[in-house]
């Protein structure tokens, strides 16, 4: 899984290579455009990772001769301007998302991970599980350890999103833009809260914990070993 | 190329003006004496005539004529600028009283003849009336001083054009200049204008009338000048303020930190505590940059059919879970469909509940009305605002309580502002008002939005009611 970085901010490349790099994903970096459009045509990516404001040729100019050359890759922008007309210009050049600067890494490697998933967007499933906890997405029914657990709607759609992508660490601001539609950065007392009472349903009294707090960057659902 | 200056304009207009007017009277002029020196001619000529037939009466042949030749010659001898012509009835001529007189034709009427380089005008007649055989007397008279008196007059005319167009073009600029000083006195004010100096205003009383709106526009269009700049001024004034202390925790924390080595932990204490001043600072730009798209009126809300009642739902459930721990009750009353964006307006309503929330307190309660009128209020119970609070609420970087201003504010008092600033760009108000244990922010969407144009900028539109 191979990704390439355009961004001519030496320090802003050389960190995201850096998060990316350990996040397990491999990158190729360029700091200017016309190289860039080299890499992006002859290698193989999985996703392009596009400044807008370019030495030689704008990130715009590199995702229109992508698309020229009835390539598909998923694009995504960072830029330091957020005007709409600069989203929507980039979104009608076929980018597939868009991140205003300055931003969470979290929230890049969680959008990162998105894209990449969405081209892979295989058979819909039926029930998602992580160790002993399993959610029944028709029944709409979850358990832990074989013991039924009570949900709440948005609960339930909470679960299913840290099922869905176990072992990520998802940022509070998607969390509340995934569950509750709330796309904007509100305020994340609420996310710990419903964390917290999700909490109490699912890991209260089993000795192993699956939600876990990363400090500073979000929650993860996965199994631990300690 | 430029154009000619406004005084050079109007001097070179009141010149032709005057020249076209003294050209007028001296042509008027010129005539009038022409007339006058033909009519006097004509009399004087007429006068000679009678006198002549008088004195010659019966004269009849050839002969008859010379034989009162030195009678005739020693009369006009005398008379320098009168000549008469005998000639026969068949116009053959049988005296001239001197050379090189002109051929006249037999007529009655005056005439104007020229010969030998002299003017003359001549008057016939015959010397026995009905007689078509009479001889006949043509009287002529030399007018060449009339014609020199009328061409020196026509040289003065000319000069009298010429200078009294160039008085008027000296004249006219001076006069320009004077009466053009107050378009000067503009020039000068809008010279002086720059960024210290905005509140340099016209004194539009003073301005004559076609000036005035001129310089009441010019005064409108520096006072919205001083508008912007003011709020710009105060704009960076505070980021810098707001960014000061982060950006003092951050470099005070890192170096201490720095000074001596630590153990892993506490690098890793030190990076979260960085962290999350450096989070409250992305989203302090963020929200501030939010603020400025919306007051330079970048903020152009989509306009979508929006069942409020639905929103405000999703909105409760996703603050429930807060509520319940803060002990909270959340109600929503009522129903109303409006046209709006609706991330937007959950922004502004997510911020006014967050606020609520805040400040109703253990056992309280946060009531959202929704009014058919287009009214939405968000109403909470507790302690009521001061009314020095209430009038500052919606100011950008106001915290109700000065506590709050010690960190952990998620939103850096940025939160009612950017309401504000979503509903101005709605076409709505909103106000706060206390009363009876309530604190409640009334959002009226109803008014404004087709009642002229809306300014989405701060400070104009604020109507907190203490």
């Amino acid at each position: 899984m191979k990704l390439l970085i355009v961004e001519d901010q030496v320090k802003t490349g050389q960190y995201l290579q850096q998060g990316l790099t350990e996040a397990g994903f491999a990158c190729e970096l360029s700091a200017d455009g016309e190289t860039g459009l080299h890499l992006a045509l002859t290698g193989d990516h999985a996703l392009l990772i596009l400044d807008v404001m370019l030495p030689g040729r704008s990130g715009w100019e590199i995702l229109q001769a992508v698309r020229q050359a009835g390539l598909a890759t998923p694009v995504l922008f960072l830029t330091a301007r957020d005007a709409v007309e600069d989203r929507v210009h980039g979104l009608e050049l076929g980018a597939d998302d868009y991140l205003v600067k300055p931003f969470a890494f979290s929230e890049l490697l969680a959008r990162v991970r998105s894209l990449l998933r969405r081209g892979a967007a295989g058979v819909q499933d039926t029930t998602l599980a992580l160790a002993d906890l399993r959610l029944d997405l028709i029944r709409r029914r979850a358990e832990r350890a074989g013991q039924r657990v009570d949900l709440t709607a948005k609960e339930f759609a909470l679960l299913e999103l840290l099922l869905r992508r176990q072992g990520e660490v998802l940022p509070k601001s998607l969390i509340a833009s995934q569950v509750w539609d709330m796309n904007f950065d509100s305020d994340t007392n609420v996310i710990e809260v419903a964390i917290r009472r999700l909490r109490l349903k699912i890991d209260d009294g089993h000795a192993s914990k699956l939600i876990h707090t990363v400090r500073g960057m979000g929650y993860v659902l996965e199994e631990r070993q300690d | 190329m430029r154009r000619i200056s406004l005084g050079s304009r109007l001097a070179l207009l009141f010149a032709a003006c005057t020249a076209a007017v003294s050209l007028g009277a001296g042509v008027l002029f010129t005539q009038a004496s022409e007339q006058h020196f033909i009519e006097l001619d004509e009399q004087l000529l007429d006068t000679r005539l009678t006198q002549l037939r008088e004195q010659l009466t019966g004269l009849q042949t050839r002969q008859q004529v010379v034989d009162r030749l030195p009678e005739l010659r020693s009369q006009f001898n005398l008379q320098t600028d009168v000549a008469l012509r005998i000639s026969s009835g068949t116009g053959q001529a049988w005296f001239e009283s001197r050379q090189g007189l002109p051929d006249a034709n037999q007529s009655a009427q005056l005439k104007t003849l020229q010969a030998g380089g002299v003017d003359y005008r001549g008057l016939s007649a015959p010397l026995i009336e009905h007689d078509p055989q009479s001889p006949q007397l043509t009287v002529l008279l030399d007018i060449t001083h009339h014609q020199h008196f009328l061409q020196s007059m026509q040289r003065l005319i000319w000069l009298t054009v010429g200078l009294s167009a160039l008085a008027t073009a000296l004249l006219g600029a001076w006069a320009v200049r004077r009466g053009l000083r107050p378009l000067r006195q503009i020039g000068a004010v809008a010279a002086s204008v720059n960024a210290r100096s905005l509140t340099t205003r016209l004194p539009v009383a003073q301005m004559p009338e076609e000036l005035a709106q001129l310089a009441e526009s010019m005064n409108a269009m520096l006072q919205r000048l001083d508008d912007a700049f003011q709020r710009l001024s105060a704009f960076s004034a505070d980021i810098a303020h707001e960014l000061r202390t982060p950006l003092s925790n951050l470099l005070t924390h890192t170096q201490v930190t720095l000074t001596r080595p630590r153990s892993l932990d506490e690098y890793r204490e030190a990076l979260h505590g960085n962290l999350e001043e450096l989070q409250w600072m992305a989203q302090l730009v963020n929200d501030m940059l939010y603020l400025a798209k919306a007051e330079h009126g970048l903020l152009v809300p989509e306009q979508q059919v929006l069942d409020l009642a639905s929103e405000v739902d999703a909105l409760l459930e996703y603050y429930a879970p807060l509520a319940e721990d803060a002990g909270v009750t959340l109600l929503r009353e009522g129903e109303l469909v409006i046209e709006g964006d609706r991330q937007m307006l959950r922004r502004a309503f997510s911020n006014l509940l967050e606020n609520a929330l805040r400040f109703a307190g253990a056992g309280g309660v946060v009531k959202v009305g929704l009014q058919a009128g287009g009214q939405v209020t968000v109403a909470n119970t507790g302690a009521a605002i001061e009314a020095a609070a209430a009038q500052r609420l919606f100011d950008r970087f106001y915290r109700g309580d000065s506590a709050r201003a010690e960190g952990g504010a998620e939103h850096a008092g940025l939160g009612l502002a950017i309401t504000r600033s979503i509903v101005l760009a709605h076409g709505g108000g909103i106000q706060v008002e206390c009363e009876a244990g309530w604190t409640r922010f009334v959002i009226d969407f109803g008014k404004g939005p087709h009642s002229g144009p809306k300014d989405t900028s701060a400070g104009l539109t604020r109507n907190a009611t203490p």
